[in-house]
């Protein structure tokens, strides 16, 4: 079993919140999403294991087990080409689980006019193998949810 | 064994909705379907949105897309239609 922690600090909303349904409708695979706090912060590893790919935007760990968990730091954040986040770690970097990753700053995307909602994905997850997910205020480090 | 070589002209690449839409298209194959990066890249599983995410397809990059047995070539030219669209 693996357990997922929040790697940002806000409200534990459900994929079902995300304002795009690539998420919402659970295509990239189950989890939830987290409404960050507007305010800079410090994005950390949700799972111990290797950073698979590290964008300014998103980030996929990958724990011993082979299993991937995938942050997306606020929604169409892609079309910021890096602007507002600083990367703390490297693709290829092993990370403990609540390691910092990138920091960023969720009130300068949602200026931007856009949302910066965090997807947190449990990936190539079987259907009801994710379940104790967390709802409402979470903090850093905060168990988010359980992947069997 | 049946394949199409599709360049990727998604701006954002095979991520996001490009990458989930493949996979579950791939997905409903009752055959295996690979993916790999041209040219001489490692195919991987297509099925898989974690091996699809880390192949990591940019815009302009030519990947190889193989599938084997009944119905491979609906499966192939769904894929390559998902992959080669803007």
């Amino acid at each position: 079993m693996t357990t997922v922690l929040a790697p940002v600090e806000g409200a534990a909303v459900g994929l079902a919140a995300v304002p795009d349904p690539v998420f919402s409708a659970g295509m990239v695979g189950p989890g939830t999403a987290i409404d960050p706090l507007r305010e800079p912060g410090k994005a950390v590893a949700p799972i111990a294991g290797k950073i698979m790919k590290l964008h300014p935007h998103a980030y996929v760990i990958v724990g011993d087990d082979g299993r991937g968990v995938l942050v997306h730091l606020g929604i169409d954040t892609v079309q910021l080409k890096g602007e507002g986040f600083t990367l703390l770690a490297a693709e290829g970097d092993r990370v403990l689980a609540g390691q910092p990753v990138v920091a960023w700053d969720p009130s300068v995307v949602e200026a931007g006019g856009r949302s910066p909602v965090c997807p947190v994905v449990a990936l190539d997850a079987v259907a009801g193998s994710v379940w104790g997910v967390a709802a409402g205020t979470v903090h850093v480090g905060d168990e988010l949810f359980r992947w069997h | 064994m049946p394949e199409r070589r599709v360049t990727v002209v998604a701006e954002v690449g095979l991520h996001a909705r490009p990458a989930a839409t493949f996979v579950r298209a791939a997905a409903k194959a009752s055959m295996d379907v690979t993916v790999a990066k041209v040219p001489g890249g490692d195919p991987i599983n297509a099925k898989s949105i974690l091996q699809i995410l880390a192949l990591d397809v940019r815009q302009d990059e030519t990947i190889v897309i193989k599938a084997e047995g009944k119905g491979a070539d609906e499966v192939l030219d769904e894929l390559a239609k998902i992959a080669g669209s803007p």
